[in-house]
């Protein structure tokens, strides 16, 4: 769908991302090919694919962690331009949780608050552990924790600083039904409307649950790019495995 | 520059506090640091004196118990990508690399400390006259010996090779660091004057600065993707 009109995708908020000719290569094998797109502000996005498609390689260049082979990803707003500013504006949540095991919750989310220099840091802290029911086991060293709580403090991580935009890649992996429901709980707090949201999943109901826009994409090439108003569930699963059985 | 200071503060302190908790690499390097003294003292001839040969016996000891504990230095940011986490956040590349360096210098100073009292337990050596002369030479060869193996440990972190690379390519680089720092160490051991390593003290303070700059400067290179 890389060929279609993106502006028109996000015709009722402002545009936060503006992604051009987007490529991304390793060596021979392409991962990411010809992706246009932009992102509004407050938008809902959910990006499916099959395994190999590129999407947290996708997810990678709008975080700011890979630089494309072609093709650029522009900003709007705020100090664009400046990487270090950019970065306080992203919150990135992987099925790796980028904490250390070591320390407890509290040291952990203390570590990366001081790195994005926030205020109000014990009130930040205390809310995002309240947030996702941690409060009690603040103290403890995050490998006492099971795999649900460790993904849990992660999200919290990744709120913590407050951004913009939110990232999640599969961040409902290994998780347990009481668990997935909590993440699923925040995640809806996150439609604001203000905040930019990208989940990338191969769970299609859950990936249907929050999205306001839903993308397919395919060896790299995006093949399907609807508002999620038009899709029911038994049509995109129609249409998902029409376009990932018909293009792989 | 306060950023970078504190971003530096920051890193090293969170390193510091995991080594703290879980002591694997000072265990290790210690360990190690006495089991090649003992090695020494069964293997060396027993015609030789001990203090002609302490300065080499003691700057092998520490390379080696060193470069054991750098391994862990990244590889603890690499459980659950911590790594990658780091550099999403607005923490300047170089500021991370000074923070590790300054954790893993801390470390090492540990280790040499230990390293001399194991010595002087095992070959009788008199550090008391030349105390200030070897911790100033001792310390100026971690400060170089760290600033490569902070760099290197993050190369050999992403390589397939790792632990087996970081010897390989660390120990040619570090011989600047042996030749000054060992002949240093041996002259003050046996007994002579400060002043007469003063060459010595001079070349590893420069090469200190120049690793230090050079890999403050490239690491942002080795940790992009």
């Amino acid at each position: 769908m890389s060929g279609g009109d993106p502006l028109a995708q996000s015709s009722s908020s402002e545009a936060l991302i503006q992604a051009r000719g987007l490529e991304k290569w390793y060596g021979h094998h392409p991962a990411v090919r010809g992706v246009d797109f932009d992102l509004g502000s407050g938008e809902f996005l959910t990006l499916f694919g099959p395994n190999g498609a590129g999407k947290t390689t996708l997810l990678k260049l709008l975080a700011g962690s890979l630089r494309p082979t072609r093709g650029e990803i522009r900003f709007a707003r705020g100090d664009a331009d400046d990487e270090h500013a950019r970065r306080r504006r992203i919150g990135v949540l992987s099925h790796q949780t980028f904490l250390y095991g070591q320390l407890t919750a509290d040291e952990n989310l203390r570590f990366y608050g001081r790195l994005y220099e926030l205020g109000d840091l014990d009130d930040r802290i205390d809310r995002m552990l309240s947030q996702v029911g941690l409060t009690r086991r603040r103290r403890d060293l995050v490998r006492t924790y099971s795999r649900g709580m460790q993904q849990r403090l992660a999200l919290a991580r990744t709120l913590l600083h407050d951004p913009e935009m939110v990232l999640l890649d599969e961040p409902y992996t290994g998780l347990d039904p009481h668990a997935a429901a909590m993440l699923r709980a925040v995640l809806e707090q996150l439609r604001d409307g203000h905040r930019t949201v990208v989940l990338v999943t191969h769970n299609l109901s859950q990936g249907l649950e929050l999205a306001d826009r839903v993308v397919v994409q395919v060896a790299g090439r995006w093949v399907s790019d609807e508002p999620r108003a038009q899709l029911d569930a038994s049509t995109f699963e129609a249409l998902y495995t029409e376009r990932v059985g018909g293009t792989v | 520059m306060r950023d970078f200071a504190r971003q530096s503060a920051l890193i090293a302190h969170k390193d510091l506090l995991i080594e703290l908790r879980s002591r694997e690499r000072l265990v290790s390097t210690l360990t190690f640091a006495v089991l090649v003294a003992i090695v020494f003292s069964f293997a060396l001839d027993p015609t030789v004196r001990p203090v002609r040969i302490a300065g080499a016996m003691v700057w092998v000891t520490i390379l080696f118990a060193g470069m054991l504990g750098l391994g862990r230095s990244f590889t603890l940011e690499q459980e659950q990508d911590a790594l990658v986490g780091l550099l999403l956040t607005p923490i300047g590349r170089g500021a991370l690399y000074f923070g590790k360096f300054l954790a893993n210098l801390a470390l090492l100073v540990i280790a040499a400390v230990v390293v001399y009292l194991v010595y002087a337990l095992f070959f009788q050596l008199s550090l008391g006259g030349a105390a200030a002369g070897l911790a100033l030479v001792t310390f100026l060869g971690c400060v170089g010996f760290m600033a490569l193996g902070t760099l290197f440990s993050a190369v050999a972190a992403s390589t397939r090779l790792g632990d087996t690379l970081l010897p390989i390519v660390l120990l040619p680089l570090l011989i600047p660091i042996v030749v000054f720092g060992a002949g240093a160490t041996q002259l003050l051991l046996i007994g002579r004057p400060l002043a007469e390593v003063g060459g010595n003290i001079r070349m590893l303070a420069a090469f200190d600065l120049i690793f230090v700059a050079l890999c403050t400067t490239v690491f942002g290179t080795v940790v992009e993707e």
